[in-house]
C-alpha cells in the first residue's frame, strides 16, 4: 500500500489485501461500503487487489465502486509501462503485470451514491448500483454509474454521464437516465432474480445511486 | 500416496517454530488438522462458512482458502494456542473463551474456535467495539445454532473481561405473573425500545407464582461440554486419526435418473495406495430405508447401499478407500461408468402424472402405494361429522401454499469412521442423531449381528434433523470389512447439499370454513409432500404436518389427504419442524388472511379458536407418526399468556395497521426508497416426543466422592440436552452441575435411547433421567440411615420418598425415608444430622453393607404434550424492490418449566435464525437437469451475524403434569412461526398476502406489482 500524495490517485498496490484497503485512512467511504457487508474480514485479509482486478466476478461490487470512481490500471511491461483505465483493462485482455491500482480520491466537489437489493441485508446484491458526480458551478462536470448484476459478465461502467454534463442535476434527469439505463442492460436470469426483475431493479438502483449523489449536493449546498 | 514434491515449511504455531510436511496444493486447513491443530474445522472448502479460521499474522483468514505453503516464515495461530491443554474449568479459559461459555454462545461448538479467533483478532485492535463493529467482524463465521445472539453478547462481555472490568454472572431475568401491572411496566421498560444497543437483553422467564422454585433446575448452567468446546479439544467424529486409517470418498450420479448398463473399476482399483472400490456388483442388495426411527422403521425399504440405478443427481454410485483423500478422489475420476439416461422428473405434480418416468420401478421394493404414479404413500384421515360441520359454515375459504426445499447446512459435514476393534467388533464413529438406531439399522447391511457392532456418538456439529439418518456409515462399514483398515469418511460441502437431506417441499390446499361469529368449524388440508428419490422420513413427516396442520386449530371436523411423491431431486428427510413448520405457513397465513378479509383482529380470531387446555387433540390418534396414535389431551397451555405478554411487549396494538385503515399503506420516504412498515404474529403449538413409540433409559451410579456418572442415551447434537439431564439428576440428587459426570450416547455403555428427534430429548430422556434419579436418592437415603443406624418404614410406593412441599410446610411428622433430604452435597436427616455423599458413597463402596448406589430407569409416554408459542415479527418492505427486511423477532414461548433458561433461549434464537432463511432466501434450485444451482453456503445464504434483526425470548412458564419439573420441549417450536408472522407483517405492511417461501425480493415485487 503506497502512501497518497496531495493532488494524486491513491495507488494501491496489486498484492495489497482487501482489507488493507478498507482501513487506509483514505479509503473513500463508497469503497468501505463495497468491502463491508457481504465480503467477511477473512474474504478482505486474503484476496489481493491484483486478483480481484484479473477477475472482475470474484468483488463485482468493489470492481463496480472503483469503475464509478475512474479507477485506472498501471501495467508493466518489459518496454515500459502504461496506464489503462479500468474499464478498459477488464474489456480487454490487457497484458503486462499490474504494478498499481490508481483510485482517484473523491475531493469536496464530488458526491457519490451506492444502491442494491438482495434477499437478505449481507447477502450478495442481486443488483447494485455506484454512482460518482462531480459538481462544479452548479452543473455537473462528469459523472459515472457502475452496475452489477444486470450484465452476462457481472459488472460494468454505464457511461451515462455524457448526457449529463453540463447541466445541473435535476430528479427529472435522473429519472430519464435511469431509464435508460433500463433499456441498455443485458442482464441474465437466474433464481436469485429473473431478467425482468434485475432489469428493472438496473432503473431502480441507478436512480436511486444518482439521487443519492444529487442529496448530498443537495444538503451540502 | 504421499506427493513427491513434499516440502517442510516453517511456522510460528501459536508462539512456538514447528517444521510442517506439506504437499504443494495442500491447504493451510489440512496441514493444521494433521500438526493436531484439531480445533481448525472443515466446513466448506470454499470460504462460505469460516468454521476454518486461523489468525495468520494476527490477521482472521480462511485457512481452507489459504495454501500451506504460502505460511512458510508466517505466524499462525489457533485456539490451540488460547489456554494450557487441557482446560479443566473455567478458570483454566482466556476471557474470550470463558465469555462464550458462561454466555451460552457455544451449542454445537464446531464454530466456536473460528468465533472465538474472530473475537480475539477484533479486541486485540478494539477493546471497545460497538455491537455493530462485532456483528460486521464475526460475519465470516457462519453459526447454524445460535442465531448469533449469545455469540455477540460474550464477545461484548469479553471485551469487558478484558479490560479488567467487573461483571455479574450472566444469568437470565425472572419475575412472577401474579402482579399484572408490574409485569406491564417491566414489558414495556423492557421491550419497548428495540436497538437501543445499551444492554444485551438475557431472557426473560415468566412464571406462575404457585411454581416452585427448585435449586439446580431452572439455573442458568453453563453447558457441561462447553470447556473443552471453547478449547477446541478434538471433541469431533473427525478430530481422531488411526493408525492405518484410510479415506473414504463416493462417487456421485451426474445424471437425475439413469440405469448403470456397466461400470469400470480396473483403473482406479489399479491406483496404489487404492484399497477398495465397491459398486453395487460388490455390495449384498439389501434393502432398506435410511430414515433413523424407532423399530419397525416405516417403510417402503427402498433403498440398497449401491444400486444398479441412480434416482438422483448426487445419488450413489461407487465408494473408494484410499490411503489419503486426494488420493481417493482420483481414483473416483478413474471409474468409468456407462449410464443408460432415463427421462427424469422434478415436479411432484408432473410426477403424479400417468405416464410419468417411474422412479421405483425395481422389483423388490415393497410398500409403494401407486409406483406408477410415483406416489409412496397415501394418508387419508378425518374426524368430525364433515356434512354437518361445513354446513355450519358461513364462509369458506380456500387458499393453496407452497414451501421449497431447505437444506439443514450444520457446519459439521457428515462424518464417520468405522474399524474393528480388538475382539472383532466393528466400532462406528459418526456424527449422528440416532446412534442405537444406526446400530439397529446397519447390521443387515454389513452381514453383522447387532452385538458386533459398537456406535459412538461424539460432539456433533449440528445436525437438526439430517443426522437423524444413514447417510455414510454404512459405505464406511462397507469400506472397513472390505480392507480390514480403519476408514474415514466425510462429506464434502457441495455432497451435503445434493447427497444428504433435506426438507420436504410442500404443497398445501387448505380450506376453511368459519361463522360468522368468528368460530372455525371445518378445516380440510391437502398436502402434497416431495421426498426426493428415496422415501425414508416421507411417511412420519408428512403425517406429522397433517397432524400438527390441523391440531392447532382442532377444529370440530378436520381432514386431511395427503400423497407423498418421489421426484428425481435430492432426498428428503428429517428437518426442524418436522412437516409442522410447512403446515403452520399454511394454517397460519390462511388464519391471518380470513381475519383480514373479514375485518376481525387477528389476534381475536386466533385466540378464539386456538387449541385450549383440556381439548382432546382431534387428529392425534388419527394421526400418529407412522402408525395410529393415541389420544391426547392438552394438560398445559400459556398460549394466551404467551399472547398477552407478546402483545404487550411489542406494543401491538400501536404498529399494527388498524382495520378501518385496511386499505391505507404505511409507506415512509427514508433517504430516496419507498419503505413500508409493518407487524405481523403467528401462533404456533407442536410437540414433546413421539407419543407412545420414543423411549429413553438412564443410568446414574454414585461414585468414591459423592459425585454421580450419567448414562444416558440421549444424543446431544449441541442443543445442551447433556446439560439439562445433568440438572435434572442434580436437582434431584442434591448436588450441583459439576458433580454430574455425563456419559452420553455409547451402544455400549449407555442405556438405550431413541436418539435426538421429535423434540423428546427434554420430556422423554429427562422424565427417564428423573425417574432414575428419584432410584438413587432412595437408596442414598436408605444407605445414609444404614450408617447412622436409623430403621426406615417404607413409603406408600414401596420406596423412599422425598416429603412434599406443603408437608414440609404444614410441620407434618417424619414418616420415613422421604424425611430425609438431599441437597448441597449432603443427606440431611430431620434430626440435624448430617453427613456428606461423599461418606455415603465412601461407605456403600468400601466399608458397611458394601453394594454400588446404582439405578436404571426407562420412559416412555402417550402424551407428547405441546409446547405454545407467538412470535411477533417487525418488518420494513422496500415498495420498489421487494426486499423484506425484518428488523426484530419477539417470541413467546410456553415450554412447560425452563430447565435451562440459557440453553432453552439459545433454542429459540437458533430456530428463529433458520426459520428467517426459510422465510427469506433458503431455497434449493435446480436445473433443467436436475443439477442443484446453488449447492454453496454462499449462494444458498444462511444469515450471517451482520444481518440478523434483534431477537428477544421470553419464556411464559407452565406446569405440564407429565413432564419432568413440568417441561415440554422446545427445540422445534421456534420455526414454525416465523414465516406466517413475517407474511401477516409483510401483509400490513403492503397490502399482499405472500403464499409461497422464500419470500424473495422478487417474488414480493411481483406480488406488489399484481396488486397495483
Amino acid at each position: 500500500m503506497s502512501e497518497q500524495e496531495a493532488g494524486e490517485p491513491w495507488a494501491v498496490h496489486p498484492d495489497a489485501s482487501l482489507q488493507a484497503v478498507l482501513e487506509a485512512p483514505c479509503c473513500p467511504a463508497l469503497l468501505r461500503t463495497a468491502l463491508t457487508g457481504v465480503h467477511s474480514w477473512q474474504l478482505r485479509t486474503q484476496t489481493p487487489v491484483g486478483r480481484t482486478l484479473r477477475a472482475f466476478q470474484l468483488m463485482p461490487q468493489w470492481i463496480a465502486t472503483l469503475l464509478a470512481l475512474g479507477a485506472s490500471v498501471r501495467l508493466e511491461q518489459g518496454d515500459g509501462a502504461r496506464e489503462v483505465s479500468l474499464e478498459r483493462f477488464g474489456r480487454q485482455a490487457s497484458s503486462g503485470d499490474i504494478a498499481a491500482l490508481h483510485i482517484p480520491l473523491i475531493d469536496s466537489a464530488c458526491r457519490w451514491g451506492e444502491a442494491h437489493v438482495a434477499r437478505t441485508p449481507a447477502d450478495e446484491p442481486i443488483v447494485a448500483a455506484f454512482a460518482w458526480v462531480r459538481f462544479g458551478g452548479g452543473v455537473v462536470e462528469a459523472a459515472r454509474v457502475a452496475l452489477t448484476g444486470v450484465w452476462p459478465e457481472g459488472v460494468r461502467l454505464v457511461a451515462p454521464g455524457n448526457a449529463l454534463v453540463g447541466e445541473p442535476l435535476t430528479v427529472e434527469q435522473i429519472l430519464t437516465l435511469a431509464a435508460r439505463i433500463r433499456e441498455r442492460v443485458e442482464p441474465v436470469g437466474d433464481y436469485r432474480g429473473s431478467e425482468r426483475y434485475r432489469r428493472a431493479m438496473a432503473e431502480v438502483m441507478s436512480r436511486r445511486a444518482l439521487k443519492a449523489c444529487l442529496e448530498l449536493e443537495v444538503s451540502d449546498a | 500416496m504421499p506427493d513427491d514434491r513434499r516440502r517442510t515449511i516453517r511456522v510460528i504455531l501459536n508462539g512456538q517454530e514447528r517444521t510442517l510436511p506439506v504437499e504443494p496444493a495442500e491447504t493451510l486447513l489440512d496441514a493444521l488438522r494433521a500438526a493436531s491443530c484439531t480445533s481448525v474445522k472443515y466446513g466448506c472448502g470454499t470460504g462460505d462458512c469460516g468454521a476454518c479460521t486461523v489468525l495468520f499474522d494476527g490477521e482472521p483468514i480462511y485457512s481452507c482458502q489459504k495454501r500451506a505453503v504460502e505460511a512458510d516464515g508466517h505466524q499462525v495461530f489457533t485456539v490451540e494456542g488460547l489456554a494450557p491443554f487441557p482446560a479443566h474449568q473455567l478458570d483454566d479459559l482466556h476471557p474470550i473463551q470463558r465469555a462464550f461459555t458462561e454466555t451460552g454462545a457455544i451449542q454445537c461448538g464446531y464454530c466456536t474456535p473460528a468465533q472465538i479467533l474472530t473475537a480475539k483478532a477484533l479486541l486485540d485492535r478494539n477493546p471497545e467495539p460497538t455491537r455493530d463493529e462485532i456483528q460486521s467482524a464475526l460475519s465470516g463465521v457462519l453459526c447454524r445454532c445460535t442465531g448469533y445472539v449469545k455469540i455477540v453478547q460474550a464477545v461484548e462481555r469479553a471485551a469487558v473481561l478484558m479490560r479488567g472490568e467487573g461483571l455479574p454472572s450472566f444469568r437470565h431475568s425472572a419475575v412472577s405473573l401474579s402482579d399484572d401491572e408490574a409485569l406491564t411496566d417491566l414489558l414495556a421498560e423492557r421491550y419497548a425500545t428495540p436497538g437501543d444497543g445499551r444492554e444485551p437483553r438475557t431472557p426473560l422467564v415468566i412464571s406462575p407464582p404457585d411454581l416452585a422454585r427448585l435449586q439446580v433446575v431452572g439455573g442458568s448452567e453453563p453447558k457441561v461440554d462447553s470447556v473443552k468446546l471453547a478449547s477446541g479439544a478434538p471433541a469431533f467424529t473427525d478430530d481422531v486419526k488411526m493408525e492405518g486409517m484410510l479415506h473414504g470418498a463416493l462417487l456421485t450420479s451426474p445424471h437425475a435418473h439413469a440405469r448403470i448398463r456397466s461400470i469400470d473399476t480396473s483403473e482406479a482399483a489399479a491406483l496404489e495406495g487404492v484399497h477398495a472400490v465397491l459398486t453395487h456388483h460388490d455390495i449384498p442388495r439389501v434393502k432398506y430405508a435410511s430414515g433413523g426411527q424407532s423399530f419397525p422403521q416405516p417403510g417402503p425399504y427402498d433403498q440398497v447401499c449401491l444400486d444398479d440405478k441412480v434416482r438422483h443427481v448426487g445419488d450413489r454410485v461407487a465408494v473408494v478407500a484410499a490411503e489419503s483423500p486426494r488420493l481417493a478422489r482420483r481414483a473416483l475420476r478413474l471409474i468409468e461408468v456407462d449410464y443408460e439416461l432415463l427421462p427424469h422428473v422434478l415436479d411432484a405434480a408432473e410426477a403424479r402424472v400417468s405416464g410419468s418416468p417411474v422412479i421405483h420401478d425395481e422389483p423388490d421394493t415393497e410398500g409403494i402405494y401407486d409406483p406408477d404414479r410415483n406416489t409412496v404413500h397415501r394418508i387419508e384421515a378425518a374426524e368430525g361429522d364433515r356434512e354437518e360441520h361445513w354446513r355450519r359454515a358461513d364462509y369458506i375459504f380456500e387458499r393453496e401454499y407452497r414451501t421449497s426445499q431447505q437444506q439443514h447446512a450444520h457446519v459439521e459435514p457428515h462424518a464417520c469412521i468405522t474399524y474393528w476393534d480388538e475382539d472383532g467388533r466393528l466400532v462406528v464413529r459418526t456424527s449422528t442423531q440416532v446412534p442405537f438406531h444406526i446400530r439397529r439399522m446397519l447390521a443387515p447391511l454389513v452381514g453383522l449381528s447387532e452385538k458386533e457392532i459398537h456406535v459412538i456418538k461424539p460432539r456433533i456439529g449440528g445436525g437438526f434433523g439430517n443426522k437423524q439418518e444413514m447417510i455414510l456409515e454404512d459405505l464406511c462399514a462397507h469400506l472397513t470389512v472390505a480392507t480390514g483398515r480403519p476408514v474415514r469418511m466425510m462429506y464434502s460441502r457441495s455432497e451435503e447439499f445434493t447427497s444428504s437431506r433435506s426438507r420436504h417441499p410442500t404443497v398445501q390446499r387448505y380450506r376453511v370454513g368459519v361463522t360468522k361469529d368468528m368460530e372455525v368449524v371445518a378445516t380440510e388440508l391437502d398436502l402434497v409432500g416431495d421426498t426426493g428419490a428415496y422415501g425414508t422420513h416421507g411417511l412420519t413427516v408428512n403425517m406429522v404436518a397433517g397432524q400438527k396442520g390441523l391440531t392447532l386449530y382442532n377444529t370440530p371436523y378436520s381432514g386431511f389427504r395427503c400423497d407423498v411423491v418421489y421426484t428425481n431431486k435430492p432426498t428428503a428427510g428429517a428437518f426442524r419442524g418436522y412437516g409442522a413448520m410447512q403446515t403452520h405457513f399454511g394454517i397460519e397465513t390462511l388464519m391471518s388472511e380470513i381475519a383480514s378479509e373479514m375485518g376481525w383482529d387477528v389476534v381475536e380470531f386466533k385466540r378464539r379458536n386456538w387449541i385450549r387446555e383440556g381439548e382432546l387433540l382431534v387428529m392425534a390418534k388419527a394421526l400418529g407418526e407412522g402408525r395410529e396414535g393415541f389420544e391426547q389431551q392438552i394438560r398445559s397451555s400459556g398460549l394466551a399468556e404467551c399472547v398477552r405478554v407478546g402483545l404487550e411487549a411489542t406494543a401491538w396494538y400501536r404498529k399494527r395497521r388498524k382495520l378501518d385503515q385496511a386499505s391505507a399503506v404505511k409507506e415512509t420516504e427514508v433517504g430516496n426508497e419507498r419503505l413500508r412498515h409493518g407487524i405481523g404474529m403467528s401462533v404456533m403449538a407442536h410437540g414433546s416426543g413421539i407419543a407412545g413409540l420414543d423411549m429413553a433409559a438412564a443410568t446414574i451410579r454414585m461414585n468414591d466422592d459423592g459425585s454421580f456418572t450419567l448414562l444416558v442415551g440421549a444424543a446431544d447434537l449441541g442443543t445442551g440436552s447433556d446439560t439439562i439431564l445433568a440438572q435434572i439428576a442434580a436437582e434431584e440428587l442434591g448436588v450441583g452441575v459439576e458433580d454430574i459426570l455425563v456419559h452420553s450416547s455409547d451402544t455400549d455403555f449407555t442405556p438405550f435411547d431413541k436418539g435426538a428427534y421429535a423434540s423428546s430429548t427434554t420430556y422423554v430422556s429427562g422424565n427417564a433421567v428423573r425417574k432414575a434419579a428419584v432410584k438413587v436418592a432412595t437408596l442414598v437415603r436408605k444407605h445414609a440411615a444404614a450408617m447412622l443406624g436409623v430403621e426406615l418404614r417404607e413409603s406408600r410406593e414401596g420406596g423412599a420418598r422425598k416429603r412434599t412441599r406443603q408437608e414440609q410446610v404444614s410441620g407434618a411428622q417424619m414418616t420415613g425415608a422421604e424425611d430425609i433430604e438431599l441437597h448441597h452435597g449432603a443427606v440431611w436427616f430431620p434430626d440435624g444430622r448430617r453427613m456428606t455423599l461423599e461418606q455415603v458413597a465412601l461407605s456403600s463402596l468400601h466399608q458397611q453393607n458394601q453394594h454400588q448406589i446404582v439405578a436404571s430407569a426407562s420412559h416412555v409416554s402417550h402424551d407428547s404434550p405441546p409446547p405454545f408459542g407467538a412470535q411477533f415479527v417487525e418488518v420494513v418492505v422496500d415498495a420498489e424492490t421487494g426486499q423484506v427486511t425484518v428488523e426484530r423477532v419477539l417470541m413467546t414461548v410456553d415450554a412447560g418449566r425452563v430447565i435451562n433458561p440459557i440453553t432453552a433461549s439459545g433454542q429459540v434464537e437458533g430456530g428463529i435464525a433458520q426459520g428467517l432463511g426459510f422465510a427469506l432466501c433458503e431455497e434449493m434450485v435446480y436445473d433443467a437437469d436436475g443439477r442443484l444451482v446453488n449447492p454453496r453456503l454462499g449462494p444458498y445464504h444462511v444469515h450471517k451475524a451482520d444481518e440478523m434483526p434483534e431477537i428477544d425470548v421470553i419464556f411464559v412458564e407452565t406446569d405440564e403434569p407429565t413432564g419432568p419439573y413440568g417441561a415440554k420441549s422446545v427445540a422445534e417450536l421456534p420455526i414454525d412461526g416465523v414465516a406466517p408472522a413475517i407474511a401477516d407483517a409483510i401483509h400490513d405492511a403492503t397490502g399482499i398476502w405472500l403464499r409461497e417461501v422464500p419470500f424473495t425480493p422478487e417474488r414480493v415485487w411481483r406480488a406488489l406489482r399484481t396488486q397495483t
